[in-house]
């Protein structure tokens, strides 16, 4: 295979792919009631035990579903996954909640879907709407927030899930403060330190995305959940093959040119450089050379120009 | 292709110039319609939303996994017309990107006041009532207000009508009462409380690590070693010393086998070969679960609400 063909990232984007059809795939089997193993993840079992202290203490659970730049996404669409659960969990023992935003965004989905954790227990009558509020959208602000909220409140249990950056620190220390029993993840790799020096329970990496699967059991999840470990699988298995293939390559390229006479000259094997791996090739494409292509054009007078009215 | 995905033309119903009636007519319009729709979503039936934001989850989705998959324009100048229909609609997902992008801002803008809503509402209540602790929602009253109006007050004296900075600055150059009010109220309170709330993560850092680093189980205490050997890695008196010891042990051989236990040596294995896999194992899994999820909610098989 020639080189132009190694470097366009078609390699990734086939590998992207494999791993969306091993998610559905799996998602599919699960659906089918094929059975499928979790191992278990000491925090989530944490969580009916911290709601059960906040309970019996009649002090509220405090959530916050992280920070999130964007209106919603991913991350913190995880985390009110999980605090949906905890809710309901609060619901039955009609323990206080309080879930606090970052984002308005967040905090409209939160309102919706803790609402509806409530109706669905037909418990709607001890939904407080002001249990979902939104503190600030400003990073320091929303952390003076919180911790002033879990201080006056005195939480017995704090759930930090999500995007956290400086502030997870604070938060959590706050809520060691008033001897909250604290269960945090971070899919932020800088903040997981923090949270394992300061909390009780950390969900590591994608433990934070097992949750889900691990506390509901739906079929959907915990095939997608298997289908995330084909992924890892063939993941660990490409770095095995990078670690052959660079090893190899280090010691064998050799050089060959040719000198006045037209004869060829081999020289000694010497050390290659990483990018010249296959690996790296295939998966770091080289940047677009400078090239130009013919086509036909539009008169300049066909383009919107920008003007006071508006335009680009 | 569609031409409210094309650039826009100053000429078109989708646009009119800045600071003109119509542009104000126009806003008020989108606004209204926008509440509209708003207001229908919260009377309709429950199952027929969630097939509208399933829908619209579906489509914006969609958009963005071609505009990522297709490939992009190869070169593409200002003026280039595409070659072929294959070219046209790689051309015409390029182009419309930035529209996508500045419709779901302008989106995600309309939830702003519903968070400003639930504010209103709580600290209200609160300063109505004179519920406990009523005193901060009063501070938090009186700051939005001084803000929002010392802010608006200082924001329409530095931009002119088209949103275009005034070269002189406000008012010629002059500053009034509102800019430094403004500053006052922006620089020198909320910025430096801002820089206040940062700076007490050194001392809760203090107090975590002390907590963390106690030698209770066989993970604390690896966590202790590697910590001690990482810290103490980077005190220059530190490391000379303990460096000259191993120089000394291995006879100032540097092919000494012994040389790979000098400090830096140990702390640099530590980082490249532990902590670095580590990290990035980690990451592999945050990535393909965040794919996992993102894909689960693009195609609406996640069901929400924790239910067992």
């Amino acid at each position: 295979m020639g080189d132009q063909y190694r470097d366009t990232g078609w390699f990734g984007v086939l590998f992207t792919t494999f791993i969306v059809f091993s998610i559905l795939y799996n998602i599919a089997r699960a659906r089918r009631g094929k059975s499928l193993f979790i191992r278990r993840i000491a925090g989530l079992n944490a969580i009916d035990e911290a709601v059960g202290r906040a309970t019996e203490m009649g002090k509220p659970v405090v959530m916050v579903p992280g920070l999130s730049d964007t209106t919603v996404n991913a991350k913190s669409m995880q985390a009110i996954n999980i605090f949906a659960y905890v809710a309901r969990v609060a619901a039955r023992f009609a323990t206080p909640i309080l879930v606090c935003c970052y984002n308005s965004g967040i905090y409209a989905v939160s309102q919706e879907i803790i609402r509806d954790v409530y109706q669905e227990e037909g418990l709607a009558d001890r939904y407080d709407v002001d249990s979902v509020r939104f503190i600030s959208d400003r990073q320091f602000a929303f952390a003076a927030g919180v911790s002033g909220l879990i201080l006056r409140e005195r939480a017995a249990a704090a759930f930090f899930m999500g995007e956290f950056y400086a502030e997870s620190l604070i938060l959590a220390e706050s809520a060691n403060t008033v001897g909250a029993i604290q269960v945090a993840s971070s899919t932020e790799i800088t903040q997981t330190p923090f949270f394992i020096a300061a909390c009780d329970y950390v969900l590591i990496g994608d433990e934070f995305y097992a949750a889900s699967a691990y506390l509901t059991r739906q079929p959907v999840l915990v095939g997608s959940l298997i289908g995330q470990d084909w992924g890892k699988l063939t993941i660990a298995l490409t770095v095995l093959l990078g670690v052959i293939g660079g090893t190899y390559a280090i010691h064998t390229q050799t050089d060959t040119s040719w000198d006045d006479k037209n004869e060829l000259v081999i020289g000694l094997p010497h050390r290659a450089k990483p990018a010249d791996g296959l690996l790296q090739r295939l998966l770091i494409p080289k940047p677009e050379a400078d090239v130009k292509v013919e086509r036909p054009q539009y008169s300049p007078d066909e383009i919107p120009k920008p003007d006071k009215g508006g335009g680009s | 292709m569609l031409p409210i995905f094309a650039d826009l033309d100053p000429h078109t119903i989708w646009n009119a110039p800045s600071g003109s009636i119509e542009l104000v007519i126009k806003c008020m319009v989108a606004l209204l319609l926008g509440a509209a729709f708003v207001g229908i979503c919260f009377a309709i039936p429950s199952q027929l939303r969630r097939f509208i934001i399933f829908t619209a989850t579906f489509v914006s989705g969609g958009f963005y996994i071609l505009f990522y998959y297709f490939p992009a324009p190869i070169a593409r100048q200002p003026l280039d017309q595409p070659r072929n229909v294959l070219e046209g609609f790689s051309f015409w997902l390029t182009d419309a990107q930035p529209i996508i992008a500045t419709i779901s801002n302008t989106i995600g803008s309309f939830l702003i006041g519903l968070g400003i809503y639930s504010l209103m509402r709580v600290h209200l209540r609160k300063l109505m009532k004179k519920q406990k602790d009523w005193g901060y929602s009063l501070v938090l009253f009186v700051s939005m207000l001084l803000m929002v109006t010392f802010g608006y007050w200082d924001y329409f004296d530095r931009f002119g009508k088209d949103g275009a900075a005034m070269a002189a600055g406000p008012a010629g150059g002059a500053w009034h009462f509102q800019q430094y009010a403004n500053d006052i109220l922006f620089d020198g309170f909320f910025q430096q409380m801002e820089a206040g709330m940062f700076s007490m993560v050194a001392f809760y850092i203090l107090s975590a690590a002390y907590r963390a680093f106690r030698a209770r189980s066989i993970e604390a205490t690896i966590l202790l070693a590697t910590a001690l050997v990482v810290m103490l890695s980077v005190m220059g008196a530190v490391v000379y010393q303990w460096d000259e010891g191993i120089k000394a042990l291995a006879h100032n051989d540097p092919g000494s086998f012994l040389n790979n236990f000098k400090l830096d040596v140990i702390a640099a294995w530590l980082k490249d070969a532990v902590q670095t896999p580590s990290i990035r194992g980690i990451d592999f899994g945050v990535g393909i679960g965040l794919l996992a999820m993102g894909l689960r909610l693009w195609l609406n098989l996640d069901k929400t609400g924790g239910a067992v």
